[in-house]
C-alpha cells in the first residue's frame, strides 16, 4: 500500500459508514485529515438560467421533426352524397357519408383528403369554416359544382379532431346535417369530423 | 416524476414527439439546475457547465424518439449529460486553475471564510487530477449525496465495483492535496 | 391589453405570448386579454390550450358577444379539467393530445365516468387518444353513452389498429341509413368486435389491399 494511500477504515470515514469517535487512536490525525478533504466539496447549488433560453432559441430553429412524422400519400375519400328531403324554407341539405376506403396505418402526421358537400339551390355563396381554418368565413368558399344547387369543396386535413359548419351567404351558420353534430357553446351545431 | 406544475415527465416528452416542442421547456426548466451543480464539479466550471447542459439538452431533443421510456427521461437525459462530460476535452491545468480561482475569487465576495474557499479551490482542482470515472463517483455520492446503491442504479454498475474506484479516488486525491497545498 | 408577468416562469411567459399572438386580430382585446389568462394559466396545469383558443377564435367569427364568448371558453377549460382528472382516475396522466380528446367526448355528451371506463382498457396512448374521439364522435351520431362505450372498449380491447377505430362512425351511420337505431347499430358492431377477440380477423371481404408502408426514416447515429 503506498504512503499515500488512507486506511481502510479512514475509507470507511469518507464513505459514512462509520464517525471519528469509531477510529482508534492512533487513525484519529488520518480521520481529521480525511474529515478536512471532505470541507472542501462544494455543494452549493448552481444556477444556469441562460441554458432554458438558448436551448429552446436551437430547437426553434430545428426544421419539422421528420424522423418520426412520415406524410403518407393523401387518402381519397370516397362519398355517396344522399340528396335529403328539401325544406323549401330553408332550402339547405346535404349527407355526407364518408368512408375510409383504404387500410393505411393512421399515424399524428398522415394527412387525409375529404370532399365537404351541401345542397343549396337557393345559396348564392358557401364556405366552409371550422378548426381547420381558424373559423374563417371567407377562406375557403365552395364551388357551385350543378345547377341544382350541388356546392363542393375538397381540402386535404390532418389526421385528427375537426369542427366545422357551412356559412351560407355570408351570414347564416348550418351545420352539415349527415353528419355527427356536437353543441358549440353559443346555442348552434357544430359538425364534427375525426380522421 | 411529478413535479406541483402538473404535467409529468412521460406525457412530455410524448407531447414533444407529437409535435408540441414547445413543451420541452418545461423539462428544460425542471431539470437544467439540478444537473448544473453535477457538470460544474465534473467540469471545473460554471461556463463549461452551461455549456455542456445546454448541449446536452438539445442533444436530447434531436434524439428524443430513442428515449425507450419517456417516464424516465431524467436518468436517460442524464446519461447524455454525463457522455458530454466525459468527452469534454482535458483542460490544462492552467486553464483551470484560473478560472477556479476566478469562482473562488466571487465566492469570497458572498461567504465569509478564505479557508473553506481555499480547501473547495484546492479539492477541485485536484478533483480534475482523477480520471473522468473516479471524479464521478465522487460528485454522485459527496457532492450529489446519493447512495452507492443509487449510483449503481443510474450507471448500471456494481456497488462493489464503484467503492474500488472511490477508494481509489480518496487516495489520489490525498495525495494531490499534500503535494499541491 | 395588459397581462401580468410577474411570477411567471419564462416557459409560460413565452406560451402567454403564442396564446395572444394566435387570438390577435382574431378576437376583440378583452376577449384576447382574458382567454390569454386563462389560457396561460390552464398550460401551467399541463393542460392544452389549444381548445380554448380555438372556441375564441370560433365565437368571435360568428359575431358571438364577447362575454358569451368568454363563458364558452371557460367551460372548455372546465371540460379539460374534467378530462383530466376522469384520466388520472383511469390510471393515466393525459398527454395534451389525449386531454383534448377527452374534452371533445365531455362536449360530445359523455361523462367523466366514461371517459374513465376507456382509461381502463389500458389502452396504448394513441390507440385511447383516437378512441376518446371515435367516443365523442358516436355520442354525436346519437348513439348513448352505454353502448358507445361498450363499442369503443371493445375495440380497444380487440387490439385492433387505429383506424378500426376510425371507421367506427362511419359503420354506424350506414347502419343508421337502413333504418337501425344508433343503440342497435353500436351494439352490433360491438358484437363483431368481441368475436374478432376471440376468433381473428374474418377474411377480406374485398377489401382494397392496404398501402404498402412507406420506408421508415433511417435514425440519427447515435452520439458518442
Amino acid at each position: 500500500m503506498s504512503e499515500h494511500a488512507f486506511h481502510p477504515l479512514v475509507k470507511q470515514l469518507l464513505d459514512g459508514d462509520i464517525t471519528l469517535a469509531d477510529l482508534p487512536a492512533e487513525l484519529r490525525a488520518e480521520g481529521e485529515e480525511a474529515v478536512r478533504l471532505l470541507a472542501g466539496v462544494d455543494r452549493r447549488p448552481v444556477e444556469l438560467p441562460a441554458v432554458s433560453r438558448r436551448v429552446m432559441r436551437e430547437i426553434a430553429s430545428r426544421p419539422a421533426r421528420s424522423a418520426w412524422r412520415r406524410v403518407m400519400q393523401p387518402r381519397e375519400i370516397r362519398l355517396r352524397v344522399r340528396p335529403w328531403l328539401l325544406a323549401p324554407a330553408l332550402a339547405i341539405a346535404a349527407a355526407l357519408i364518408l368512408w375510409i376506403g383504404h387500410a393505411a396505418p393512421v399515424t399524428q402526421a398522415s394527412f387525409v383528403t375529404v370532399r365537404f358537400v351541401l345542397v343549396a339551390p337557393e345559396a348564392r355563396e358557401v364556405s366552409l369554416a371550422g378548426t381547420f381554418n381558424q373559423w374563417d368565413a371567407h377562406a375557403t368558399p365552395l364551388v357551385r359544382t350543378s345547377p341544382n344547387g350541388v356546392w363542393t369543396a375538397t381540402l386535404t386535413l390532418p389526421a385528427g379532431q375537426h369542427q366545422y359548419a357551412f356559412v351560407v351567404d355570408g351570414a347564416r351558420w348550418v351545420p352539415d346535417p349527415g353528419a355527427p353534430a356536437v353543441d358549440d357553446g353559443f346555442g348552434r351545431r357544430n359538425s364534427v369530423l375525426t380522421l | 416524476m411529478r413535479s406541483e406544475t402538473g404535467a409529468a415527465d412521460g406525457d412530455i416528452v410524448r407531447a414533444v414527439l407529437a409535435g408540441d416542442h414547445e413543451r420541452y421547456a418545461l423539462l428544460v426548466e425542471r431539470y437544467r439546475d439540478r444537473y448544473a451543480r453535477y457538470a460544474a464539479r465534473m467540469l471545473g466550471s460554471p461556463d463549461a457547465a452551461e455549456d455542456a447542459v445546454q448541449d446536452a439538452f438539445v442533444r436530447a431533443y434531436d434524439q428524443l424518439a430513442q428515449c425507450k421510456d419517456p417516464d424516465k427521461f431524467v436518468g436517460w437525459f442524464f446519461l447524455i449529460l454525463r457522455n458530454r462530460c466525459f468527452a469534454e476535452r482535458r483542460r490544462s491545468r492552467t486553464e483551470t486553475s484560473l478560472e477556479a480561482a476566478d469562482e473562488v475569487a466571487a465566492t469570497d465576495r458572498t461567504e465569509g471564510g478564505t479557508e473553506t474557499a481555499e480547501r473547495r479551490r484546492a479539492l477541485q482542482l485536484a478533483l480534475l487530477e482523477l480520471t473522468p470515472d473516479q471524479r464521478e463517483v465522487f460528485v454522485l455520492k459527496h457532492v450529489e449525496g446519493l447512495s452507492y446503491g443509487e449510483i449503481a442504479e443510474r450507471l448500471s454498475t456494481s456497488v462493489p465495483s464503484l467503492k474500488m474506484r472511490m477508494h481509489r479516488a480518496y487516495d489520489k486525491l490525498r495525495e494531490q492535496l499534500r503535494d499541491h497545498t | 391589453m395588459i397581462i401580468s408577468l410577474l411570477a411567471l416562469p419564462l416557459t409560460l411567459i413565452g406560451m402567454q405570448q403564442r396564446i395572444a399572438e394566435r387570438l390577435t386580430g382574431r378576437v376583440s382585446p378583452d376577449v384576447a386579454a382574458l382567454v390569454t389568462q386563462l389560457g396561460t394559466a390552464a398550460a401551467a396545469r399541463g393542460l392544452p390550450v389549444d381548445p380554448m383558443i380555438q372556441k375564441a377564435i370560433e365565437g368571435s367569427a360568428k359575431g358571438i358577444p364577447s362575454e358569451r364568448v368568454v363563458t364558452a371558453v371557460r367551460l372548455v377549460a372546465m371540460q379539460l379539467d374534467t378530462a383530466a382528472a376522469a384520466l388520472r382516475e383511469g390510471g393515466l396522466v393525459g398527454d395534451t393530445l389525449m386531454i383534448a380528446a377527452g374534452e371533445f367526448a365531455i362536449t360530445a355528451g359523455l361523462s367523466a365516468n366514461d371517459i374513465t371506463a376507456l382509461a381502463r382498457t389500458k389502452a396504448s396512448a394513441s390507440a385511447l387518444t383516437v378512441g376518446l374521439r371515435v367516443a365523442g364522435t358516436l355520442a354525436a351520431l346519437g348513439v348513448p353513452p352505454a353502448e358507445t362505450i361498450g363499442l369503443v372498449s371493445a375495440t380497444l380491447r380487440s387490439g385492433q389498429p387505429a383506424e378500426s377505430l376510425l371507421l367506427l362512425p362511419a359503420h354506424v351511420q350506414s347502419e343508421m341509413a337502413k333504418g337501425i337505431t344508433p343503440a342497435q347499430a353500436a351494439a352490433g358492431l360491438e358484437r363483431a368486435a368481441a368475436a374478432q377477440a376471440r376468433h381473428g380477423p374474418p377474411p377480406n371481404r374485398g377489401q382494397p389491399p392496404p398501402h404498402p408502408a412507406p420506408p421508415p426514416h433511417p435514425s440519427p447515429p447515435p452520439h458518442p
